[in-house]
């Protein structure tokens, strides 16, 4: 272990543990109002395209960021659509929804592909040109300072609110919830809008932060990763925060470690990330029944 | 009589467009099909294909070139090469490895249609294989790494560890070391062609780890160029030579595919009807590879070197010449011993100089 290393993960694991934040609070939102969204791997998808889009268009990394949030909503609509109103299998419509973001942002991006960007600015909160290893924990562009905020923000919205509360109460029991005067679909629909919301801005940080490039598929996998961190998040968006620096942590610990010479196979090395995924989802897995929102995944069919 | 006169006129030019019809098929202008796995604006392999056909479009009045990109290495491949023979191509690029035995399904259903595929080993009639030889010419890139490093530590990302790609870091390494004896590279594998998240993490955490000149083996350069220039160290590219675009000050030199020449007289070949499959595997010297112009912060002395190495590769110097020895101290090309073109895809092992593990 040299102090390079440790500084390397450090910040590596903030960049890239940011997008898998607000990516996992998006869909915890959306399964604690009862609905599990397998789509957000394309709504992430979506959002790096059209933040990359909109950026190389306008040379305004924030109002590509402004676009993405609302491109992940517009389209998370339609699978809020799909679930609440046609009232279709979630797993089976979530899953479409990822292919069709899979194309969709080939579509929009197709044009912007090998595009120079400037991307997102880093601001020093040091508040000076900093060089080196101080240059490297402290620069970062301004979703990484809002990342811990929002998770706050989120908790606060969910459990400290009087919306937060009947959100909840649709997520455990939309039929108690609408005895109790809540209309459950209209929640419904406002927690999947929130969730396309935080997918669409999770993507454009890869896309207009950490890569600066647009590449077909290139979220690689870390929208799945994301609805895996709420169940380890035990759907507490506090947690979360937890869950994406340890897997952020992961990747990043394990690239570092080849570029210090450690002697373990790349192949093992690659494996880490998904590993720790796996034995989290088995530890934490057992007691799953009882934090997981009751309504979890369930069509709510009314009240007769 | 004059109208009928007019009528028997109109007539026999109708005849004549019929006679005549076959015949100007005849000279068609050859209809040239390609397929690419990606987009080909990525400054990448794909971009470099795309250059390669354009060059080959330019060369030959009258061809048409019908193109497909982000093609899937699945049957989807199949059906879309299936379309444009129908649309008349007589020759086909099918430009990814993972293409091969779809092309080589329908070389096998339309014998009258040439295919080309790049980097694979099948070999039937009509359908042959090319590719650049990559490895020998990666040496002069270490030359240029050798000598711009302040630190003595080169960077390598490797998307997927393939015998191919350990061999290109092999001869960078052994490039940095003939001019620079205490150059190290240190390699981080990401496990993908394509995965651009964690390239931007691995190019990271090379320069982190003291890395000054950052290089690549990926499908697209462009993320870890702009890593490499945004936290102001050297980049050296690979696949394009148009990649110098993306890093205005970093960017060292680069090592890219010209593929233009050959794909030329594999064209005029089928036009001529004199087309033989060979599995071609060509070089620096042959055309088929070509060294990146100079970026900015080369001065003129490292030029001349590289340069210079370049011209010796290209006159048929082999820098696995042995003795080498790996960086576990075992000797695994003896004295006197020397391999080539058949024995790049082989290699599982650095040589010393080299910090990472290949397996």
């Amino acid at each position: 272990m040299n102090t390079a290393l440790v500084v390397g993960v450090v910040a590596s694991s903030m960049l890239s543990g940011t997008s898998l934040l607000y990516a996992t609070l998006g869909e915890l939102v959306g399964e604690r109002a009862g609905i599990v969204n397998l789509g957000l791997e394309g709504i992430m998808l979506i959002g790096a395209a059209t933040g990359f889009a909109v950026t190389a268009l306008t040379g305004d990394p924030y109002l590509g960021l402004i676009a993405a949030a609302f491109a992940g909503a517009a389209v998370n609509l339609i699978f809020a659509y799909l679930v609440i109103e046609r009232r279709a299998n979630q797993l089976a419509t979530g899953l479409c929804l990822m292919f069709f973001g899979l194309g969709l942002s080939a579509l929009i991006g197709r044009p912007f592909v090998g595009v120079l960007i400037d991307g997102l600015p880093r601001l020093h909160w040091t508040g000076l040109a900093a060089n080196g290893i101080a240059a490297r924990l402290s620069s970062y562009d301004i979703l990484v300072y809002f990342a811990a905020p929002a998770a706050g923000l989120i908790w606060w919205l969910l459990f400290r609110t009087r919306w937060g509360l009947a959100l909840r109460a649709v997520g455990e029991s939309p039929a108690s919830a609408y005895a109790a005067g809540y209309r459950p679909a209209s929640l419904q629909y406002q927690a999947l809008i929130l969730a396309g919301f935080m997918g669409g801005i999770a993507g454009a940080h890869i896309s207009t932060a950490v890569t600066l490039t647009w590449a077909e598929g290139m979220t690689g996998g870390r929208g799945f990763i994301a609805i895996a961190l709420v169940i380890f998040a035990r759907w507490n968006p506090l947690l979360a925060i937890a869950g994406a620096l340890l897997f952020g942590g992961a990747e990043a610990l394990q690239l570092q470690l080849q570029a210090a010479g450690a002697d373990v196979s790349p192949f093992l090395m690659n494996m880490v990330p998904y590993l720790l995924t796996l034995l989290v989802l088995v530890v934490w897995g057992w007691n799953r029944q009882s934090v997981a929102p009751a309504a979890l995944g369930r069509t709510f069919f009314g009240v007769e | 009589m004059k109208r009928l006169m007019a009528l028997l006129t109109a007539c026999a030019a109708l005849a004549g467009l019929f006679v005549i019809g076959p015949a100007a098929a005849e000279d068609k202008p050859l209809v040239v099909g390609a397929i690419y796995v990606e987009s080909v604006n990525d400054y990448g392999y794909d971009r470099a294909m795309k250059d390669g056909l354009e060059e080959m479009k330019k060369n030959i009045p009258g061809l048409k070139l019908i193109e497909a990109e982000n093609v899937p290495e699945t049957a989807e491949s199949e059906r879309i090469m299936e379309g444009m023979i129908q649309q008349g191509a007589k020759l086909i690029f099918a430009t990814s490895f993972g293409h091969q035995q779809f092309a080589f399904n329908l070389a096998k259903t339309h014998p009258d249609v040439v295919f080309e595929h790049a980097g694979g080993w099948m070999q039937a009639p009509n359908f042959g294989n090319f590719f650049g030889a990559t490895q020998s010419a990666w040496y002069p890139m270490g030359v240029a790494a050798g000598k711009m490093t302040k630190s003595n530590t080169l960077g390598f990302v490797v998307g997927v560890p393939i015998g191919y790609a350990l061999g290109n870091v092999n001869a960078f390494e052994m490039g940095a070391r003939s001019v620079n004896p205490n150059a190290v590279t240190r390699v981080v594998v990401t496990g993908g062609w394509s995965d651009k998240a964690k390239e931007a993490v691995a190019a990271n955490a090379l320069i982190d780890q003291g890395a000054d000149v950052v290089t690549m083996h990926v499908d697209s350069p462009a993320t870890i160029i702009q890593i490499a220039e945004s936290r102001g160290v050297y980049s050296i590219g690979f696949q394009s030579t148009e990649a110098r675009a993306l890093a205005p000050k970093g960017w060292l030199t680069g090592l890219g595919f010209t593929w233009g020449q050959f794909m030329t007289d594999t064209a005029k070949s089928v036009i001529a009807g004199t087309f033989k499959p060979a599995m071609v595997r060509q070089g620096l010297g042959q055309g088929m590879m070509a060294v990146a112009p100079f970026g900015p912060a080369v001065p003129p002395d490292v030029r001349a070197l590289v340069s210079a190495s370049a011209d010796r590769i290209a006159g048929g110097f082999n820098p696995f010449t042995g003795p080498i020895t790996d960086n576990g101290g075992v000797v695994r090309i003896k004295e006197g011993e020397s391999w080539g073109g058949d024995k790049m895809g082989n290699f599982d092992w650095y040589v010393e100089g080299v910090i990472g593990k290949a397996k």
